[in-house]
């Protein structure tokens, strides 16, 4: 059945750059094992499986140089395995614990096969999980994109050397890990200003994706409904809100369905202390082990949660999905009644939602792609490059400020909570822009030249969104303020060291280990006068 | 929390950052030879901070603040405009320039915030409950 309109989903995956070597578990390396275990490789699994079975799932996926990085890790692939050996250990002795008692035990089990899939894709790909995402882009499966180097919400940066770094960083990145030049480009939290045009532009970025209202704003002849193109001819996609608020409003949204999996309650908050304790971290205190056996039934009371069953969330994945995809044809045909063309529904998400925050996700992510074939439906999927190389030429215009943040701008990140950061990232990326001017030209020796190296490293990762937002949400507040302030103070001794000439080789050494994102990253990036 | 619990050397510096609309975030910081003319009285202990527009614009009333107090947020005078914060002292009675900063864009409002929904920040609210 010929089409009535385009539906362009975006996964945004993206971690903060985690990496502590010298501890041999250490709890926020966690983010990175759960999101593997629970969003990166079932994700995979779906596509590969969509593909197999000759269903093209046409999404995009940006992949964050962070988390690139860690994925390409060995140190973290060695932890990740023990996490899921661990896990895997303590689900045996669940499973002995739960085998009088069937809804309790069909719920281990289904995480017995949860961690033994990713124990399965890890041991398959030898622990390298952009290995299968590659050759899903090889094949067509799917478009890669990239993002800020180290998620920098750049129209914070108000130095242009600081934007360009984080673009011809990710840039570079790309093409080391994909083997290939990167078409597209998202903007950490989606955050924009017309200032940016140029650097994408000059980055080589075929088109960018922004915000609702920003198109909107600025009197967009179809809204969101197709793409434009900037005054310097870089494209853009906007995010459709409808689309979005039905995946994850926690209001709105599928994921809050009674049947569907209770995120808050875990065995390591419910299960007895001693028991639980080998897998707690060193310092004992309970928290999450991704075990959570009950669905979130409805109402405030977490005690009151009823055991998950599997097939009953099943059943209203299929719902959700035909519900999904009948709102995508309204608005189809809605649009086409009012402007008489087909249109483009453009729907971005960070990729952890599905998995990781709603257990169901990756299920309804499949059961979408493989409904639009199964059921003929008037609906295809298509990834950007390939709706910007066969629709008609983007009308022109010139987005407004703004990021898919709360209330649509840059409350997250600048407020009372986290403000205060910003000279500490402002006199790192000040002095590290003098320091690559002075040097720049030099031909100097090889311990500065590290040195000055991992200062630019040290930089860009002092510049990442995601110390902010943690400080903002309360989260692991701590060590979002202890690592801004590391990055930073690193910098800038890195950076007078270099000056002084009195290198600290050792120290130098313990921060390429731990720090050791962007192996060919030069600091001359950071010049005034860079190699754009 | 509210801090650096490790400050880093400061240089004369003006920053300002878009907020949302309705608001600008500013921050300072004093070179030790400026902070030392701060505490020396040379400077008056309050500073000035006003905002103008960059296409000769509307520009906003000043604002006072302590010279250590190293932040503010100013209200926007018009949104869509884009504008350049300076910072004035008073030496000798006379009022005095002393830091500009980087142009910044004020966004437009607009928008429904119904509309919008951001997984990372519903899901985290929820954590945090």
């Amino acid at each position: 059945m010929s089409s009535r309109g385009s539906l362009m989903f975006l996964l945004h995956a993206h971690l903060p750059y985690v990496n502590h070597p010298q501890e041999s578990s250490f709890l926020e390396e966690n983010w990175f094992f759960e999101a593997v275990v629970e969003t990166y490789v079932p994700i995979i699994v779906s596509l590969e499986r969509l593909a197999a079975d000759g269903i093209r799932p046409g999404i995009a996926v940006s992949i964050s140089p962070t988390l690139g990085a860690m994925l390409e890790n060995e140190a973290l692939e060695d932890k990740l395995a023990n996490y899921i050996e661990s896990r895997l250990e303590l689900i045996e002795k669940e499973l002995a614990r739960a085998k009088d008692e069937p809804a309790l035990l069909r719920n281990v089990k289904l995480y017995q096969r949860l961690y033994t899939q990713a124990a399965d894709v890890m041991h398959k790909y030898s622990g390298d999980l952009i290995t299968p995402l590659k050759a899903l882009q090889h094949a067509g499966q799917i478009e890669i994109i990239t993002t800020a180097a180290t998620h920098a919400v750049l129209p914070l940066m108000t130095r242009p050397e600081a934007v360009r770094a984080q673009l011809s960083v990710a840039v570079e990145d790309y093409i080391d890990r994909f083997n290939r030049k990167p078409s597209g480009f998202w903007l950490p939290e989606c955050a924009y200003e017309p200032r940016l045009n140029s650097y994408l532009k000059l980055s080589g970025f075929n088109y960018i994706f922004t915000e609702s209202h920003s198109v909107e704003l600025a009197g967009a002849p179809n809204g969101v409904y197709s793409p434009y193109r900037t005054s310097n001819g870089v494209g853009l996609f906007a995010r459709d809100a409808a689309s979005s608020r039905e995946v994850w409003s926690a209001k709105f949204g599928y994921p809050g369905d009674p049947a569907y999996r209770e995120f808050y309650r875990d065995l390591g908050y419910d299960g007895d202390y001693e028991y639980v304790r080998p897998y707690l971290g060193s310092d004992g205190i309970r928290r999450p082990l991704g075990l959570k056996y009950h669905r979130i039934t409805g109402g405030p009371d977490l005690a009151a949660r009823e055991y998950y069953d599997p097939e009953a969330a099943m059943a209203r994945v299929e719902a959700h999905a035909s519900d999904f995809l009948a709102r995508r044809m309204k608005q189809t045909d809605d649009f086409y009644a009012a402007k008489g063309s087909r249109p483009l529904i453009v729907s971005c998400y960070d990729a952890e939602l599905f998995g990781h925050w709603w257990f169901e996700g990756p299920a309804f992510l499949e059961t979408v792609i493989r409904k639009i074939r199964a059921e003929r439906l008037p609906l295809q999927f298509v990834t950007p490059s390939e709706y910007l190389n066969s629709c008609q030429e983007p009308a022109e215009l010139t987005p407004v400020v703004s990021s898919w943040g709360e209330n649509g701008y840059f409350d997250p990140w600048v407020n009372e909570t986290n403000d205060f950061i910003y000279p500490a990232v402002y006199a790192a990326t000040d002095k590290m822009i003098e320091t690559a001017n002075r040097f720049r030209n030099q031909d100097l020796p090889s311990l500065s030249q590290r040195a000055l190296n991992q200062a630019a490293r040290e930089t860009l990762l002092a510049q990442s969104s995601d110390w902010a937002f943690l400080l903002y949400i309360g989260s692991h507040a701590e060590y979002a303020k202890g690592r801004l302030e590391d990055h930073a103070a690193n910098a800038v001794k890195l950076l007078s060291e270099v000056i002084e000439k009195r290198i600290d080789e050792q120290a130098l050494a313990a921060l390429e280990q731990k720090n050791c994102l962007f192996p060919r990253l030069d600091f001359r990036i950071f010049a005034s006068v860079s190699r754009f | 929390m509210a801090g650096l619990s490790r400050p880093l050397p400061a240089e004369d510096r003006l920053v300002l950052l878009p907020k949302n609309p309705g608001l600008f975030f500013v921050f300072w910081q004093f070179s030790s030879g400026r902070a030392e003319s701060f505490r020396n009285s040379v400077f008056s202990a309050e500073v000035e901070l006003s905002l103008a527009a960059t296409d000769g614009g509307p520009s906003s009333s000043p604002v006072k603040a302590r010279w250590d107090e190293g932040r503010v947020y100013l209200p926007v005078p018009q949104q869509g405009r884009s504008y350049l914060a300076s910072l004035y002292v008073t030496r000798n009675g006379a009022r005095e320039r002393l830091l500009e900063s980087n142009q910044a864009a004020a966004p437009s409002a607009g928008g429904s915030p119904d509309d919008r929904a951001y997984a990372s920040l519903e899901f985290h609210k929820r954590v945090n409950k």
